[in-house]
């Protein structure tokens, strides 16, 4: 295979100059002609009916163009799983009671914020409180409060994963351990808050929205839904986002509501929430109690493994339900387990509701099932770096039923951590100490909960006569560089530069479905179909090619640096120019257009592959304050090829931060169903100080899958971060948790609990 | 030689293995599922933590010994 | 009753009459619509706002408009030489120092207020100095390779014009 010109070299990000310059435009930072500024009434109960909403002093506020209740809005209820209509469980407004602290209740447009915040004062809403529930095994019994009618006890969603024999296996292990898990919530608190502006256009009655959104047609269905309006007359059009994490993928109030409030006064809305609207009322990552059972040989193999996990769903369903099964089958990674047997519940609680955060369902999954493989290690006298490669997957395994490998790389990984972990912490001092972790991760789902009929990516590549290239995809860059890596695969496809490349990125209206950027499916999925689309245009121009020169068909040509040549006999070909300008006269002048889908086929129940990796943390815990240093980190990635290695990096470091938050200080505590720390001055994320270096190792694979082999960065290396510091704390102090959180108070109290023993 | 089926007492689900099925009625979340179980004498909530908290099966067990007796059979 | 606020933004000087209780950035964003300065948060928290005035860094939420007056300000808009960006720019393009660029303004103009200062500041002064900057994407530690490559290709850039 000859060298790449484009893929795998370190590129700079397309959209660089616009965000280093603040030209970048941000939902944030809109504004249209005439535009109105909507702000929400939120109810202060966590489940309460509503008898009377009085706006009407609200409306008589000047300034105020527009006040709107329930039963002002079309009635569509909207959500994720579509498929399942009963879990489309949103409202716009709420019509006949509210479910948790925050649920919207009426929306207010005006000429300015400030005048809408007034007139929400001036809503005047009667409330009967209802008895409410806050924690799962409470909202599961009889007696419980019904958050909503359709759901008896209170459950959402159940999961059950079964393959092999586990009690046979159990019967036969020699060494079988339960461990029970707490694992707690975290915010994803993006730096841009939800935001959106709608504008409805009174003459054809179709409606536009620019929203921080991580899906443009997940944004587009759930408006349809909402509003009771043809999708295909709504336009969704994603400007620049501040960053998602996974709560950017349900429609959320600011859309929907801005949009009614456009159609009711005829003007543009805007919508966008304050911080602490951010921190209370936006999607979170989903807590839940977890407990495992694991059942080895003497010598570490794993028989069998059997998990149970009810998760804390909160008002709504969002993506939670598929969190409850990505739990379910993260506890199986990065492991050969002949038996497992899974059953999950997700219950509905009067809080905000919980739903995808980056390496959703993995995050939790893995500390749980990490930690309990140390903790066998131990137990059985193997070295944790053994037991890991003892039982690592390797290319071909076949979870059956549910997934299977192609490419594979987690040896390679582990053996390249403990290679360096072995090599540069040599010197630990006191109280220091070292923890290995071994992870997957998927690269997007095979899931089609959203119910679409179209394609999972579509793209679309116009060669203009002049050798430019339009390329428009609807992929979500959100930040993860997406847009970078559609560019990069196209170039490569059709053998020019990135500078010859305009992208046409995130709008309903001029590019084909992408289901958005979530799972990590950006690269694997619309980098599939960027590259079947420039695979098309590549075609008729290698057809043109070939009869100017009028060799025998056997003989391949090539495409790169600008030519097309025969493979063979590189010095006989034509400058790329010359060709397009000859297609296009060929074919009657239409320029050349090339599309491209890409949809997942006989891949298993969950992904069409799967990255790998391992990880080493090293810590020193002060045992006079409990506080954890997170002194160094190296981590190796089965990435595939990766496609731009400076934006992998990126993926990696980022992931890290979020999984060092989740472990060591992103705590989100609630009094019933009120969140008690709503900023970021008592919400507390890792800052630059605090931040470790990181050593990061490439092992590269080949996916057949992925687009010139390439699998995910974007979510993998979340996950196993928090268990690597947790693994870490025993090494240096012999101290163990059953969660995360792990802030200086807790492994105060652990180091005092065991010095009392 | 054709196996048994049976049928589930409140939808059209038909499997030959009671477990399955116990397994099929507890992932439903709707009213009929739930009101059947009552007039069982069985909790949905008491079958559901079982299943979910407890390791082993008690909670698919506990359903299944009564589907055995209650659950239609289908030619 | 609206009082009147005369400064200099990006070299332009500007005459308005505003509300004593407007922030400085709200002047910024709304009045003047130079919107690459953000707002991340309601509490001093973030460092999304950060501008220059007067050659120190300050938070651009957290002051009123008011206490800028008769004073520079400098904004991210103000930072390019027409067309050409400015080295610290470049290098944030160059060691992919940011993602989805909500944080960036910020970032970058605290690198330039601290670089002004101190022309070859360690890596410990760098992170001491970019500490309250919040970012949720990049992990930091790429905004920090980005500012020491800037230090050297302002030093870099300092020498080329002394040698002229």
């Amino acid at each position: 295979m000859s060298e790449y010109s484009v893929i795998g070299k370190p590129t700079t990000n397309v959209d660089g100059a616009a965000k280093v310059t603040g030209e970048a435009v941000y939902t944030f930072d809109m504004t249209l002609p005439n535009m109105l500024y909507g702000r929400l009434l939120r109810s202060p109960h966590p489940h309460a009916r509503i008898i009377s909403i009085d706006t009407s002093e609200a409306e008589k506020l000047p300034g105020v163009k527009a006040v709107i209740t329930g039963k002002d809005t079309p009635g569509g209820k909207y959500g994720l799983w579509r498929r399942f209509r009963e879990l489309t469980d949103q409202e716009v407004l709420a019509t006949t009671k509210v479910r948790f602290i925050g649920d919207p209740v009426a929306a207010v447009a005006a000429i300015s914020e400030e005048i809408s915040e007034k007139a929400l004062d001036l809503i005047n809403v009667e409330y009967e409180p209802l008895p409410a529930v806050f924690e799962p095994m409470e909202a599961i019994k009889d007696d419980a409060p019904v958050i909503h009618e359709d759901f008896p006890n209170n459950i959402n969603n159940t999961r059950h994963i079964e393959w092999g024999n586990v009690d046979d296996a159990f019967k036969k292990a020699d060494y079988v351990r339960e461990d029970r898990f707490n694992l707690l919530s975290q915010h994803p608190a993006p730096m841009e808050v939800h935001s959106s502006v709608a504008s409805y256009d009174k003459g054809s009655g179709r409606l536009t929205v620019w929203s921080s959104t991580q899906s443009p047609y997940f944004l587009q269905l759930g408006l349809a839904d909402a509003l009771k309006m043809r999708e295909g007359n709504i336009r969704v059009i994603k400007p620049h986002v501040g960053g998602g994490f996974g709560n950017k993928n349900s429609t959320m109030p600011d859309s929907v509501n801005a949009a009614v409030l456009s159609m009711k006064t005829g003007r543009p809305v805007k919508i966008v929430f304050n911080r602490e609207e951010e921190f209370t009322t936006t999607e979170h990552r989903t807590a839940m109690h977890l407990a495992i059972k694991i059942g080895l040989k003497k010598d570490g193999t794993i028989m069998a493994k059997e998990a149970k996990i009810i998760t804390d769903g909160g008002a709504y369903t969002g993506l939670g339900a598929t969190t409850l099964y990505l739990a379910g089958t993260y506890l199986t990674f990065p492991y050969k387990t002949p038996n497992y047997r899974y059953d999950g519940v997700r219950t509905y609680t009067n809080k905000m509701w919980a739903s995808s955060v980056r390496s959703f369902g993995a995050t939790p999954a893995v500390y749980a099932s990490e930690t309990q493989m140390d903790r066998a290690a131990h137990d059985l006298g193997i070295d944790p770096i053994e037991i890991r490669r003892k039982n690592a997957m390797t290319s071909g395994y076949e979870a059956p039923g549910q997934y299977k490998l192609e490419s594979c790389g987690l040896l390679q990984c582990i053996d390249k951590v403990e290679e360096r972990v072995k090599e540069k912490w040599t010197d630990l001092s006191k109280d220091e100490g070292v923890g290995i972790t071994a992870f997957a991760y998927m690269c997007g789902g095979i899931f089609n909960w959203i119910d679409t009929p179209y394609a999972f990516s579509g793209a679309m590549v116009k060669i203009n006569v002049d050798g430019t290239v339009d390329l428009f995809t609807q992929a979500a860059d959100i930040g993860q560089g997406t847009n970078t890596v559609s560019v990069m695969i196209c170039a490569e496809e059709l053998g020019i530069g990135i500078e010859d490349i305009r992208l046409h990125p995130a709008d309903t209206a001029t590019t084909l479905t992408d289901l958005g950027a979530w799972a990590s499916r950006e690269t694997m999925m619309n980098g599939n179909a960027v590259k079947a689309a420039a695979g098309e245009a590549k075609k008729i121009l290698i057809e043109v090619a070939r009869i100017k020169l009028g060799e025998n068909i056997v003989y391949d040509l090539e495409v790169k640096d600008k030519r097309i040549y025969l493979a063979l006999r590189p010095e006989r070909g034509f400058s790329y120019y010359d060709i397009v300008k000859d297609a296009i006269k060929r074919n009657d002048g239409e320029p050349i257009i090339g599309i491209g889908h890409y949809t997942p086929h006989g891949k298993g129940m969950v992904s069409p592959a799967f990255a790998f990796g391992s990880m080493g943390v090293r810590v020193k815990v002060d045992r006079e304050t409990g506080q954890v240093e997170v002194k160094d980190i190296i981590t190796a990635h089965d990435c595939g090829q990766i496609i731009n290695p400076l934006g992998a990096r990126g993926q990696v470091e980022g992931s890290i931060q979020l999984g060092l938050g989740w472990g060591l200080c992103e705590d989100l505590p609630t009094d019933n169903g009120m969140i008690l720390n709503p900023s970021f001055v008592d919400y507390k994320l890792f800052r630059t100080r605090d931040m470790p270096q990181i050593e990061l190792y490439d092992v590269p694979t080949y996916d057949p899958e992925g687009p010139y082999g390439a699998k995910e960065s974007a979510e993998g290396t979340v996950a196993p971060t928090s268990p690597a510091v947790a693994n870490a704390i025993y090494n240096a102090v012999g101290v163990e948790f059953d969660g995360n959180v792990l802030k200086p108070e807790k492994v105060l109290k652990a180091l005092k609990e065991k010095e009392a023993q | 030689m054709a196996n048994t089926n049976y049928r589930c007492p409140c939808c059209r689900k038909i499997s030959s293995n009671h477990h399955d099925l116990a397994r099929h009625f507890l992932g439903q979340t709707d009213k009929k599922h739930k009101d059947w179980l009552k007039t069982q004498r069985l909790s949905y909530a008491q079958l559901i933590t079982w299943q979910v908290t407890e390791f082993g099966n008690k909670g698919y067990d506990t359903l299944a010994e009564v589907l055995e007796k209650e659950a239609p059979k289908v030619e | 009753m609206k009082k009147e606020l005369k400064f200099v933004v990006n070299g332009e000087s500007h005459d308005l009459w505003i509300e004593p209780k407007t922030l400085l950035v709200q002047v910024l964003r709304d009045e003047l619509g130079l919107k690459g300065t953000k707002r991340a948060c309601d509490s001093g928290a973030c460092c999304s706002c950060a501008v220059i005035l007067d050659g120190k860094v300050v938070k651009s939420c957290s002051m009123l408009a008011l206490q800028a007056n008769g004073k520079e300000v400098l904004t991210i808009e103000g930072l390019a030489n027409g067309a050409n960006l400015h080295p610290i720019q470049q290098a944030f393009i160059d060691n992919w120092a940011f993602q989805c660029g909500f944080c960036t303004s910020g970032q970058i103009m605290a690198a330039k207020a601290l670089l002004d200062e101190n022309a070859n500041p360690t890596r410990e002064e760098i992170q001491m100095a970019m500490d309250g900057h919040l970012c949720r994407c990049t992990g930091y530690n790429m905004i920090t390779e980005a500012i020491q490559d800037a230090a050297k290709r302002l030093q870099e850039q300092k020498l080329q014009e002394a040698a002229q």
